[in-house]
Order: C-alpha cells, then structure tokens, then sequence
C-alpha cells in the first residue's frame, strides 16, 4: 500500500466511524477482547442488515459493575460460568429462546448440559480456557507442576496472576484441595503458601505476562492458556506451556442476553449467527481461542485441533476443575486473606 | 438585594446546583450505603449496621492507611523539590514562559497507562536501560528496576509532578524581582537569596503544590499495580477491590468516607494553602 | 546558578518527555513485541482501521469540548462571585471535589446515576460522562481564574460604574477582557483533566459514550500493543503542533 492510498483508506474510516455514531438503533453487544474475529461483525451487519455497537471488557467485575443497574444499554454478554448464577438471582438475564436458535446443535455434547447450567436456560457455553504454566524451555527440569513455582532457584523470575480465584485455586490445588473450597482451615492454609512464595515472586501480572515472557524477563508464569498460546506463537522456540499435574482452573464464558434489552430476537439472531460452525471456526483461527463448538472444532485445521495448548486431550482436561460461585462468607474470607496476603 | 448582590447570586446558583447534584447527593448516597450491609451478589441490603467502621480499627487496614500515607509523602516530598527549581525556570524566562508551561504540560495529554507502559519498557531487565548499561560494560547482570517500591515512587512522581509545578509557578510568576535586586545590592549569594527570600515568599505555592499531589496519590492504585507488579495492597486498591472484585459496597463506601475525611482533616490543618488555593 | 538553572530544566524535559519518545519509537516498529524490527507504518493504518478506537476518540473529543466549556463558563462565574464575597459553602464544596479521591468520585456518582435513573427511566450516556465532567473540572477552573482576580484592582469595576455601566456591563466589557488569560488557561486546564480521565468515566459511561482512554485501558491489559503507540504519538504530535500554533499567534498578535 503506498502513502497516497494510505490515506484515502485511513480518511474512508475515519468518515465511516463518523457516520456511524449517528445512526439509528443497534444491537450493543458487550464481548471480552479479542473474542471474535475482525470481520466478524461486519459480516453479521452484512447479512442481517442490523447494526451492531461492540464493546469490549476485560474482567466479569467490569462487565458486572455496567450492567448491574439494569439500565446500561447492553443487550447480550459473555458472562463466565461462576458469574451465570448470581446474575440470574440478580434479575439481570434473560431466558434463552431455544426455538429462535437453529445451531444450538453444533455445540460439543459436554457444553450442551454443562454442570452450571443444564438446559442451557440462560445461556450458551461460547469458550472455554485453563490456567497453567507458561515456562522458558531452556528451564531444567521444566515446571510440571504448581509446587515448581515456589522453586527459590527461580526467585524473582516468576510471575503469579493478579487474582485471588486464581493465586489461591494454585495455592489449594498444591495443598490436594478442591479450589472451590469454602473450607476456613483449607483457605489458611492455602493463603499461608501465597504468603511463603510471595518472596519469590516479580510481580502479580495478568495479561501483560506475554510481552515480558517472549522478552525473556520471565522464567515460569501462571498464565492463562489463550495468553500463553499467544506469547508461545510468537517465541516457539523458547517458550513451552504445562498444565499443572496437581490439577488447575477451568473456566467457560457463555454468551447471554441481559433482562433489559429491548432487542431479545436481534440477540437471539448474533447468538444463533455466532453458533454458526462456519463462523466459529473463522472466530477460532484468528483468535487462537478454544471454542465450545464441537462441529466448528471439527472444521478447524489440524494445526490448530491438535495444539497442546488450546485443545489438550482429555485425560489432560480431565484434571482440570470448574469455577464455582462462592458464598457471601467465603468470599469475604477470601478477600481478607487476600488482602492480608499482599500487605504482608 | 442590591443589583451587585444579585449578580453574585446569579453567578453562583449554576456552580452551587452543580456541587449538590455531582457531590452533595452522591456522597451522601455512599454515606447511607456505609451503613448497610452487603447484598448477596454486590449491591446494599438493609439492616443497618455500622460493622463497616468497626471492620476499618483492624489493624491490618490500619497498615494499609498508614503505607498509603507514608509512599504519599516520598512522592509528594520528590514531587516538591523536582518541580521547585522547575517552576523558578518557567517564572523567569520571560516572554517563553506559556511555551514552557504548555511543555509541562503536553505529555499528559496522552493517557497515563500509555506513558507507565513506556517507564515498564525502560525499566525492566530487557528494557532499554538495562540493555544500554549493559552494552556500555557498566554492568553485567540486569539492575531490578521494575516492580519495587523505587519504581512506584518515580511513577507517582512522575505523573503527578505538573500538579506541583502548575501552583508553583503561580506564586513564583507573582514575586516581585526587585526584591532579588535588593538583596543582591546587599551582599546576598543568589543561594542565601534563594533560601531567605523566594522560598519562604512561595510558601502557599508549596502547600498548595503539596496538596494537590498528596491526595491524588493517596487515592490512586494503578502506578503501584504497574510498576510495583502489585504486590503491595493500597488504600485505593483497597476501595476499589471492594466496588468490583468483593463485591461489598458498604465497606467500601466506609472506606470511601473515612478517605475523604483525612483529606478534609489535612485542609483543615494546612489553612494556609486554602487561603492560596481560593 | 544562572547557568544551572536551564540545565536542570533541560533534564526535567527531558523526563518528561523520555516516555514520549519511546512511544513515538516503538509506533513505527514492525514487531508487535518491543524489539525493533524495522520501519513500519503498519501500526498507523490498523488504528485508522478500528472502528472502536475512532468512535471512542470521536466520543472523548466531543465530552472534553462540551465539558471544557460548561465548566469554564460555570467556574470563571463563581470564581468572579466568590471574589466578590466568600461562599464558605461553595468553597468548601469545591475542595471537596478537588480531594475527593477519583474512585470515590466515580462510585458516588454511578450510585447518584442508578438511584434517580429508577425513577427517572434514563440511561447512563453521553449526559451523564459530560455532567460527571464538568464536576470534577470546575474547581480546577476556579482555582485558576480567582488566582488572577486576586491581582485586579476592583477599582476599574467602580469606575465603570461611575461612568454608568451596570454591575454585568461592568464584569462583562472589564473584569472579563482583563481574565481573559486565566481564562484560557482554565479551559486548557479543564480540557487536560477531561481528556485523560479513566476511572469516573468508566463507571458512568453507557453503551454510546466509551470514551477513547477506556479502549485503551481495555487493549493495554492484554498487553503491550503498538497501536495504542501510534494513537499516542497521534494525540501528542497534533496537541503540540496545536500548542505551537497559538505560541505563534499569540506573539505575532
């Protein structure tokens, strides 16, 4: 592309943006960041003809504290599994239209009675991902498990991420508990092994753990399997991914339609769209995302269907265990020794 | 009521009705929320209750305070005397002095984020001081730049080192030069002129210069997310946690008031600046 | 000292503006990681590409105009008034917005929103940043135009008078002309304060009124990206060319 074209592209949207502000009403959709394609949405516009406003959120606490009102102005999110029931006792959801939807069935067949909603009444299961160990190859030996990140050698190259569910689901996992425990002497002790590794610890880093890890800043991180992926395909010579064998956080995000919205069919048609195999294959291949789509996974190439890192085999997953919502008295104990935690 | 009490009035009903709908309503909101308990899933629910002050005499948020407090004051101390000799330069450069202002100024038209990520790239063990250092043989293994308190301080100090500059300049533009001359005429080093004549004249400009950085600090969290890598927990984190990730509202707006009450506390101590300020 | 002093100030520039620099760097570097890879507009063409990043910049530029000029208009009105004749009630209000910590702010603000909005059927929106704006610009502004009034001699006011002006033609065809560079000063101020905020607009933001800082908030946390760079560089070279323009004007006038 040479400069002058440059330009006149770069004006082009400029204009469209501007136009866009303006027009009538929209479906505004509320997504975590990098969760559809590029094209994605305005494919959709294309084919319906109905116009979409797309946010994007980085944590269910952001998405939460919007919507929370009741009159935000969002129609459908992606809320994650542990957040599906609070919002439905909250009054914030809408129920699921299964006869408005024609590609429910291209869901894999866990995903279409998943334990945190079995007939799919609020929601339907969109992606899914794993916490685990981002490590520099060159490590001997290469961290397997949670216990080989309180390894003093590696002091102050280690990054844990910057959430209680997760430090401490580490913590309890390490210690043979389940990370739903709600157990007080179970949650000590597990705050009391945060407290011991702490020392060893550069920092609590969430995303930004990718750049510092392809750096070459951070030896062995816990990071999340879509963030790994990603520093993994740009230094895949250096970096490697394990998922833990003491067992690990599952989590799934679902797309849902909020009880406000005055669009409930325009909803049901982006959901019904994004169901699409098609589509949610095109999602997957440049998102590099695992997809709860069993027809769409079966569409992908197999570079993708066999990476370690996305799509484990089974025996792997199996490990693995699902976020559950906590109660008001174990979450307050949480918070407390979290907070205890960091100030010590 | 006289035509010049009318017009006062006039003038200032849009900014009072302003300060009550944005402020007065609102706090006194968050002041009823602090004393209810904590709904289920977020939100308030009654009864009331007033365990959320009881909850804040833990010492553990005591400490909280307290560190808050004291990487306020470093950062408001560094801030002070980085922009002191600054906000001289811009006060007697004469016919420059909006150009030089507006230089302070410009770098903080982009967002905040944007520049910490900049000082994270500078900073860390493959940032470009360290790589720097270590192609010129000054050093052989990386300096631990990022993620400590050190980092935390340069980032407070330096997003927040306009706030002391601006009040600065104000009281510095305002001094009147002949009085430097007079000191000069007799006998007076430009340092003894300094310490015994400007400085003690810019007296307000400081105290204003310190509240204004002060308190911001005090509130924020994301330089000491950032650039201390989290590992410490501040009053800000601590009120904010509350708001999103705990969920629980009436902690947090106890928090929130207890806050806003040591700042009121601080102004009314320094009464001072007050009279500089307004 | 004569000579120490610009040298200090060199170096303060220069801390102020090293970050700048790095960004402006890495914005035209084609690795999407911070190791230099080559010359690269590409990060340019993919922020003129994103339809989020431009409506939020359309949104933030809009907000930071409205605000900077209802907050301008309302603050050098009650600076004038408070010049006049203290308002403890007033000042005391507007030093509250001054220390009250940003988180505060915002969270009284969207509980304020939420409970008259049950009532009232509204949205949170466009209106409800620009209000939450203006909020918190108007002590700024204050701040800056009564610091000026203090250096007017009110004498001129009552000459006016004399001569027959009323009390507005008085403040108006005087005191005004006479604030006219604190004014523009405060405007600056409050357009800086408008512009980068983050925390309070992000809790009273609707669906239409992201603003530019939140979609970078939001992009930033995944990580290092060489478009936010670009948008920087973008905001900086056009503010400072704005900057330089009026130094211009304002000496050749």
């Amino acid at each position: 592309m040479n400069r002058r074209r440059f330009l006149e592209s770069s004006a082009a949207a400029a204009t469209l943006a501007l136009v866009d502000c303006t027009s009538g009403p929209r479906l505004n959709v509320y997504n975590w960041s990098d969760y559809v394609a590029p094209d994605t949405v305005a494919n959709f516009e294309h084919e319906t003809g109905l116009r979409v406003r797309y946010g994007t959120y980085e944590s269910n606490q952001e998405m939460l504290a919007q919507v929370l009102s009741g009159n935000s102005g969002w129609d459908v999110i992606f809320p994650s599994a542990d957040f599906l029931g609070p919002m439905r006792d909250l009054g914030l959801l809408a129920p699921i239209q299964h006869s408005l939807l024609t590609n429910l069935n291209s869901l894999d067949p866990v995903f279409r009675a998943p334990p945190w909603d079995p007939e799919l009444q609020w929601s339907v299961p969109y992606m899914y991902g794993a916490t685990g160990i981002l490590y520099q190859k060159q490590l001997m030996p290469a961290p397997q498990s949670w216990a080989d990140l309180w390894n003093a050698k590696l002091a102050g190259k280690i990054t844990m991420l910057d959430d209680a569910t997760e430090v401490f689901g580490a913590c309890l996992k390490k210690l043979g508990y389940s990370l739903n425990s709600a157990d007080t002497a179970e949650l000590r002790a597990a705050a009391q092994e945060a407290r011991k590794q702490k020392p060893l610890l550069r920092a609590y880093l969430n995303a930004e753990v990718r750049d510092q890890a392809v750096a070459g800043d951070v030896a062995a991180a816990q990071a999340w399997a879509v963030t790994a992926a990603q520093a993994i395909a740009a230094a895949p010579d250096r970096l490697a991914f394990a998922y833990p064998r003491e067992g690990f956080v599952r989590f799934a995000d679902n797309i849902a339609i909020l009880r406000e919205s005055r669009r409930i069919e325009a909803a049901h048609r982006w959901i019904d769209y994004l169901l699409r195999p098609a589509v949610a294959a095109a999602i997957v291949e440049t998102t590099h995302t695992a997809t709860c789509n069993g027809t769409a996974y079966s569409l992908l190439p197999e570079s993708i269907r066999k990476d370690p890192v996305l799509y484990p085999p089974a025996d792997v997953l199996n490990r693995g265990e699902w976020l559950l919502p906590q109660s008001t008295g174990s979450q307050r104990l949480r918070d407390r020794l979290w907070t205890e935690m960091k100030s010590a | 009521m006289t035509p010049a009490n009318r017009l006062r009035a006039l003038f200032l009903t849009p900014a009072a009705a302003v300060m009550l709908a944005t402020l007065g309503v609102p706090l006194a909101i968050v002041a009823t929320y602090s004393f209810l308990s904590r709904g289920a899933y977020g939100g308030v629910e009654i009864p009331w209750t007033q365990e959320n002050y009881t909850r804040l005499l833990d010492p553990l948020y005591g400490g909280i305070f307290l560190r808050s407090a004291w990487i306020s004051l470093l950062a408001t101390v560094g801030c002070l005397v980085l922009a002191f000799p600054l906000a001289l330069f811009i006060a007697r450069s004469g016919a420059r002095k909006n150009l030089y202002l507006a230089l302070v100024i410009l770098p903080f038209w982009t967002s905040f984020l944007i520049r910490l990520y900049a000082w994270m790239f500078l900073l860390r063990d493959t940032g470009l001081i360290n790589t720097a250092l270590e192609a010129l043989g000054v050093i052989h293994a990386p300096l631990p730049m990022l993620y400590n308190e050190g980092a935390v301080l340069l980032g407070l100090i330096y997003g927040y080192l306009p706030f002391a500059v601006l009040p600065l300049y104000a009281t510095l533009e305002r001094q009147d030069p002949a009085l430097l001359d007079a000191a000069a005429d007799l006998g007076a080093t430009p340092v003894h002129a300094l310490f015994r004549i400007t400085i003690p004249l810019s007296m307000p400009g400081i105290w204003a210069a310190a509240i204004l950085v002060f308190v911001p600090c005090v509130g924020t969290y994301i330089v000491s997310d950032l650039l201390g890598g989290s590992k410490t927990v501040l009053i800000g984190n601590l009120v904010q946690n509350q708001f999103t990730s705990s969920r629980d509202w009436p902690f947090g707006a106890a928090a929130s008031l207890v806050l806003i009450g040591a700042a009121i506390g601080m102004l009314l101590l320094m009464r001072k600046s007050r009279e500089e300020l307004l | 000292m004569k000579r120490a002093l610009p040298l200090y100030a060199l170096g303060a520039y220069l801390f102020l503006h090293l970050p700048l620099a790095i960004l402006a760097i890495f914005s035209v570097n084609a690795s999407r990681f911070t190791i230099w890879e080559g010359f690269s507009l590409k990060w340019y063409r993919a922020m003129f590409a994103d339809r989020d990043l431009l409506e939020s910049a359309a949104n933030s530029l809009l907000i930071a105009v409205a605000a900077t000029i209802l907050a301008t208009i309302i603050g050098t009105l009650a600076a004038y008034a408070l010049w006049k004749k203290a308002s403890p009630w007033l000042a005391g209000s507007l030093y509250l917005s001054l220390v009250t910590p940003e988180i505060v702010t915002g969270i009284s603000l969207l509980a304020f929103f939420q409970w008259i909005f049950r009532y009232l059927h509204l949205r949170l929106g466009m209106h409800t940043v620009i209000l939450a704006h203006v909020s918190f610009s108007i002590a700024y502004v204050v701040l800056v135009v009564i610091a000026r009034l203090r250096s007017f001699d009110p004498a001129l006011e009552e000459a006016a008078l004399d001569l027959g002006e009323t009390e507005f033609g008085a403040f108006y065809r005087v005191t005004l002309p006479y604030l006219a560079p604190a004014i523009a000063a405060a405007a600056m101020l409050a357009f800086t304060v408008s512009i980068d905020d983050y925390v309070i607009t992000s809790l009273v933001a609707g669906v239409d009124s992201r603003t530019l800082p939140m979609v970078i908030y939001a992009m930033a946390r995944r990580g290092v990206n060489p478009v936010l760079n670009a948008v920087s560089t973008v905001v900086v070279a056009g503010l400072g060319a704005l900057i330089l323009i009026s130094e211009r004007l304002r000496r050749t006038a």
